[in-house]
């Protein structure tokens, strides 16, 4: 009896109300769907990292007056650093069947390099035993004689990294900035609500009710402003995310793209759950110093 | 039931509004608050049900010490106290019955309770007959009695009224007046501040005259009149056809329809 009335109190208040109310939602929904849409995002960036870390090669280029014996023993130190796991020889021939490989379409380039060799050097293909360790791996090289040149993939990651970081970054920001504004706009909605039934809450309060019992409405009313914006928040995040994987199916291998469903629904959890506090500390807020008795 | 020890009431910007009260009013008696406009009645009472705390003093209301309350126990002492006042503060767009169950809805108290003493306490009042009409549908006495039946469901020990009478012409007040005797019957403790001198006169109970904040009267059977000074413009105040507060819904055309 007591639930129902309370429950009855949030919704008749919420119905009252419906365009401010609205808007408090929409705020907690594009709070969240930004929220979560770079959480989601950040998931991809750093699922490619992890397949990066795998594959990715420090190439030494080496000159072309080296020796087979050179190029073995140099080949023997590199493979005896501790940062290294795995080196490789690249011959000039196998690096010009790579080449005619990769640029099979386009025979006016494979034509420059078969006329002149000296364009694609042989080299040395060294596997870091951890990501880290790209740097001091190319560092290490740019002082051994008979190295041309050092190519890695370490900025390519790098940019990844900070890509990945700066997601975040900005994903708290917004969390932080839009966060507030939904908390202050469900206050408002609660202020209004309250305003609208201060007739009846001074009354209430003079027949003795309880401060829970006059609050706890409120507190509902803006608990279900925030969960229903949070709910929506995730069924646009879903459904944008399935939007995208299909768009996309086409030109990349939906399993890269693919957010796993249980990680979905685990930060969907996270979601309703902000959703829930954003709702009832607005509400709180929105009663601050309006309920004392 | 009530006591109040050297009580005193200082707002904020120096305005005095009750200067070293002391009373006591025990269990079952009817007690009138007169004096003027300003002269602390509505503030004693705003005191009695801790709207507000004193500045100085010390309060006992219904066996509780309001000093050294909790203010989440501010609710219980509310439960022990009806409360009644010129502006009736009913919900409009309840019905009469449903402005009643509201005291105890709020409450917490359990359905079949609520669907026993609702109907008891309108009879008590004699609205029976008009349980399911809105508030503006009722002549101001009516309203009244609606707001008295409020007070008194939840069978408080204390009926605590600020000026009931005050929207109301006389026949109509003699009416609430006989109610509220009702209600004191029953060894309940009935506060009313109020200027109606014709309804103090009338009833010759006890009576507490403030002046400036201070009690200057206290007497068993007492009058409205006696150290009241003549110049004080309230003491022609209730004659009578005399229109209440510019606020206060038109009366008169209300009447007609009840009667």
């Amino acid at each position: 009896m007591r639930f129902q009335y309370v429950l009855a109190q949030a919704v008749q208040s919420i119905r009252r109300n419906p365009l401010v109310v609205a808007s408090a939602i929409v705020a907690v929904l594009v709070t969240l769907v930004l929220v979560f849409g770079a959480i989601v995002l950040r998931w991809s960036i750093d699922e490619d990292i992890g397949r990066w870390d795998d594959n990715v090669r420090v190439i030494a280029f080496l000159s072309d007056e080296l020796s087979v014996e050179e190029v073995t023993a140099l080949q023997n130190e590199v493979a005896g650093w501790e940062s290294v796991e795995d080196v490789v020889y690249f011959s000039k021939a196998q690096a010009l069947e790579e080449f005619r490989e990769m640029f099979a379409d386009q025979p006016s380039l494979i034509e420059v390099v078969e006329e002149d060799p000296s364009t694609l050097p042989a080299s040395l293909r060294i596997k870091p035993a951890e990501a880290a360790d790209y740097s001091e791996i190319r560092n290490q090289l740019a002082v051994v004689p008979g190295v041309r040149e050092v190519s890695a993939a370490d900025e390519a990651i790098d940019a990844l990294v900070t890509r990945s970081n700066r997601l975040q970054t900005f994903a708290v920001s917004i969390f932080l900035v839009l966060g507030t504004a939904a908390v202050v706009l469900i206050a408002n909605t609660i202020r209004m609500a309250v305003y609208a039934r201060r007739e009846e809450i001074g009354i209430m309060r003079l027949v003795g009710a309880g401060n829970w019992f006059v609050r706890v409405p409120f507190l509902l009313e803006g608990f279900f402003e925030g969960v229903i914006g949070a709910l929506l928040a995730v069924l646009v995040v879903g459904l944008g995310h399935g939007f995208i994987v299909e768009l996309l199916s086409t030109v990349a291998d939906p399993e890269n793209i693919q957010v796993p469903l249980d990680f979905l629904l685990r930060q969907s959890i996270l979601v309703l759950g902000f959703g829930a506090v954003t709702g009832l500390v607005g509400s709180a807020l929105g009663m601050w110093g309006f309920l004392k008795d | 039931m009530i006591r109040l020890q050297d009580v005193s009431k200082v707002y904020d910007g120096g305005t005095v509004a009750v200067n070293g009260v002391s009373l006591e009013i025990q269990k079952g008696e009817f007690v009138f608050l007169v004096g003027p406009s300003g002269s602390g009645k509505s503030t004693l009472i705003r005191l009695m049900l801790r709207q507000e705390p004193p500045t100085e003093g010390d309060i006992w209301v219904a066996g509780k010490h309001l000093n050294s309350l909790p203010s989440w126990k501010t609710p219980l002492l509310r439960r022990s106290v009806g409360t009644v006042f010129q502006d009736f503060k009913l919900l409009p767009q309840k019905t009469v019955y449903e402005n009643v169950a509201f005291a105890l809805e709020v409450i917490g108290r359990p359905r079949h309770v609520i669907r026993t003493q609702v109907p008891q306490v309108l009879r008590l009042v004699g609205l029976s007959a008009k349980a399911e009409r809105l508030p503006q549908q009722l002549s101001g006495g009516e309203q009244q009695r609606v707001s008295i039946a409020r007070a008194f469901v939840n069978r408080p020990l204390i009926v605590l009224a600020d000026e009931p009478t005050g929207n109301l012409d006389p026949a109509t007040s003699v009416g609430i007046m006989r109610l509220l005797d009702r209600i004191s019957r029953t060894g309940t403790t009935v506060v009313m501040a109020t200027h109606d001198h014709a309804i103090v006169d009338a009833m010759r109970r006890r009576v507490v005259a403030l002046d400036r904040g201070a009690v200057v009267r206290d007497q068993s059977h007492g009058a409205y009149e006696g150290a009241l000074p003549e110049d004080d413009d309230e003491a022609l105040a209730p004659m009578p056809p005399v229109p209440v507060a510019p606020s206060a819904p038109p009366m008169t055309g209300e009447e007609t329809v009840e009667e």
